[in-house]
């Protein structure tokens, strides 16, 4: 059947389109902290996103992914193959071209409720609005209030711990060392324990509950200890900003694992509506989910890549202009936050975006008055952008299923 | 700016404060040296002095503006921005002051200097250049102090500010002998008021450095 391979062909370039735009909107969530607090340069840091994010597109991300991301829309939907292709086709589309908007606005969105709003506006042209799972969408409106909040309050207490302990302290360099093994080892810890829980991967594992709460924290407490000693053979005394630098290294791992996790976690979003449109292709009919090749999830990877380099080198452009971002310790608490907040939320069911908790996680180290200027009209644009972002895609989405009903 | 994330920083509205600090300081020692050659017998070059002085006041100016504009309403920064502009007016203030100095003086650039004045003018003046200097440090080490927040870094600004008053009284204590002097001496009456206001502008110099301190008091408040 030609007309399918057609649509398979568009189908790869809508995907590769959508993981462009998802790498050239998200990575500054993981890695704009590190870049503006100097713990590297821009070159390293798109080096960095752009390795992680494919190693945790390809090795994390998850085999398996389900028709409709995130279960908002009941399944109900799927009985007609054609039907199914389209939509798929067209949530891709609408999110793509929505979060490619909020790029050249230059305001960060959620890529994941990007999709989601997609795939409401599909799921209510093809099967009206009862197939809306109105409670999973409560929980989409509720996590914009939860997660920034959430990330905002441990930013603030955690940067206010930072301030009390260390930084006010006569020799803030021997107190941050000291204390260090607490700071990576709780570090560690929320990596280690996002990574069993988060991540497909560490889902295949089904370490319980308890199991890896012990583990997180037994590899916390050796990371700790271990890193506290490294610091002290890299870290002189005699540097002026001794504190700052140690919180410079525990903050690049921090970053790290952000661009990892979102990688694993982000590229579905592109991906996951490729494979169903790949397979449907292939064997004509589709369940509840489906399984994703690995050169799928490499071609999604890839393509998250390039959408970083390109948002990187504009960020080398625009850095130039003496944007007074974070320190390290600064950003540090916001890597935090973010990384703690996507943890927990996720634990509790809600699908929660990095950007909103990056977002939420900058504003708490403003009220612990620790950022020297906050533009708030774009934060608050920012907010509205979030909200704007399920209804958009769902009514784009729309639009496009009905032209793309018309061609097809 | 065009990047997701970034674009919620701005300039930091204390980058331009240091800026302008350092333009107010780099202005002092035009200033005294106009002055010494005001002084001297044979001074040729005080009208260049004061372009200088001009010139530095204007690009103060623009770094002034730059910062006002820069400031949307709603900005987050660790002090209220109705702090930052009010410090701002009062740095701006003894820039302000030494240019009116200058001018002052070219209004009767002809007159000399009465001798038995002299002594206590570059007195005077010496002692205003102090508090001018002492702008660009305070901000410094204030800008460090709202990095860590410390108490020992909040102990070094206010030493600076407390320098500031006691430096204030100490130039009022010369301003008030010139005055004194010179309301005893026999001398026309336009020499005097012309003598009596030169002392008065020069000490206000050092008011606004006293005023900028409290201000800068204001913002270390917890």
């Amino acid at each position: 059947m030609p007309q399918e391979i057609y649509v398979l062909i568009f189908g790869y370039i809508v995907g590769f389109y959508m993981a462009w735009n998802i790498g050239a909107n998200d990575v500054a969530n993981s890695m704009a902290p590190v870049v503006g607090a100097k713990a590297v340069t821009i070159r390293q840091a798109i080096f960095i996103a752009v390795i992680l994010n494919v190693i945790g597109a390809v090795f994390i991300g998850s085999h398996v992914t389900n028709t409709i991301r995130k279960g908002i829309v009941s399944t109900d939907i799927l009985t007609d193959p054609h039907l199914v292709l389209i939509g798929a086709l067209s949530a891709m589309l609408a999110a793509s071209l929505w979060v490619n908007f909020a790029t050249w606005k230059s305001l960060p969105v959620s890529t994941t409720h990007s999709i989601v709003g997609a795939m409401i506006g599909f799921g209510i042209v093809a099967g009206g609005f009862s197939v809306i799972n109105w409670m999973k969408l409560a929980a989409v409106v509720m996590s914009w209030v939860i997660s920034p909040l959430f990330s905002l309050v441990i930013s603030y207490f955690l940067f206010k711990i930072i301030l009390r302990l260390i930084l006010s302290k006569k020799n803030a360099f021997i107190w941050s060392l000291k204390l260090s093994p607490f700071f990576i080892g709780s570090t560690v810890f929320i990596v280690v324990l996002s990574f069993l829980f988060k991540t497909p991967l560490g889902k295949n594992l089904s370490i319980k509950a308890l199991d890896a709460l012990m583990l997180a924290f037994i590899i916390a407490f050796i990371f700790g200890f271990a890193g506290m000693k490294i610091l002290k053979h890299f870290v002189k005394e005699s540097n002026p900003h001794g504190a700052e630098e140690i919180f410079r290294f525990i903050q690049i791992g921090a970053a790290c694992y952000v661009a990892l996790a979102q990688g694993a976690n982000d590229v579905a979003n592109a991906v996951g509506p490729l494979a169903v449109i790949y397979f449907l292709v292939k064997t004509g009919n589709v369940g509840a989910s489906v399984p994703v090749p690995v050169f799928l999830l490499l071609f999604g990877g890839i393509g998250i890549a390039c959408g970083i380099s390109m948002a990187g080198h504009r960020v080398m452009d625009t850095m130039g202009k003496k944007i007074t971002a974070l320190s390290n310790t600064r950003g540090f608490a916001v890597n935090f936050a973010t990384a703690t907040t996507v943890l927990v939320a996720s634990k509790m069911g809600l699908p929660v975006s990095t950007t909103h908790a990056a977002v939420g996680g900058v504003m708490g180290i403003g009220f612990a008055r620790g950022v020297e200027a906050v533009n708030l009209s774009i934060v608050y644009k920012i907010m509205l952008y979030w909200i704007l972002t399920v209804p958009a895609a769902a009514v784009t989405s729309m639009v496009i299923f009905k032209i793309l009903q018309f061609i097809l | 700016m065009r990047i997701p994330f970034f674009n919620m920083f701005m300039t930091s509205p204390f980058e331009g404060l240091q800026e302008h600090a350092e333009k107010v300081k780099e202005c002092s020692l035009v200033f005294q040296q106009a002055i010494e050659c005001h002084f001297s017998p044979k001074c040729s070059t005080f009208e260049e002095f004061r372009d200088e002085i001009a010139r530095l006041e204007s690009e103060a100016d623009a770094i002034k503006r730059r910062i006002r504009g820069h400031i949307p309403k709603r900005t987050m920064t660790p002090v209220s921005t109705f702090l930052i502009f009010r410090y701002l007016k009062q740095q701006d203030a003894v820039l302000d002051a030494v240019e009116d100095t200058l001018d002052w003086i070219s209004y009767r650039s002809e007159t000399k200097m009465p001798v038995e004045l002299e002594k206590d003018f570059a007195l005077l003046v010496n002692t205003v250049i102090d508090p001018i200097e002492n702008l660009a440090s305070m901000v410094a080490e204030a800008r460090e102090y709202f990095k860590s927040y410390s108490e020992k870094q909040r102990a070094v600004v206010k030493d600076i500010i407390h320098t500031l008053h006691q430096q204030e009284r100490e130039v009022d204590k010369f301003e008030d002998i010139i005055k004194k002097k010179v309301f005893n001496m026999e001398i026309d009456a336009v020499s005097i008021i012309y003598l009596v206001r030169l002392a008065e502008i020069i000490g206000s110099i050092a008011d606004h450095a006293q005023n900028a301190g409290d201000m800068m008091r204001a913002m270390l408040s917890k």
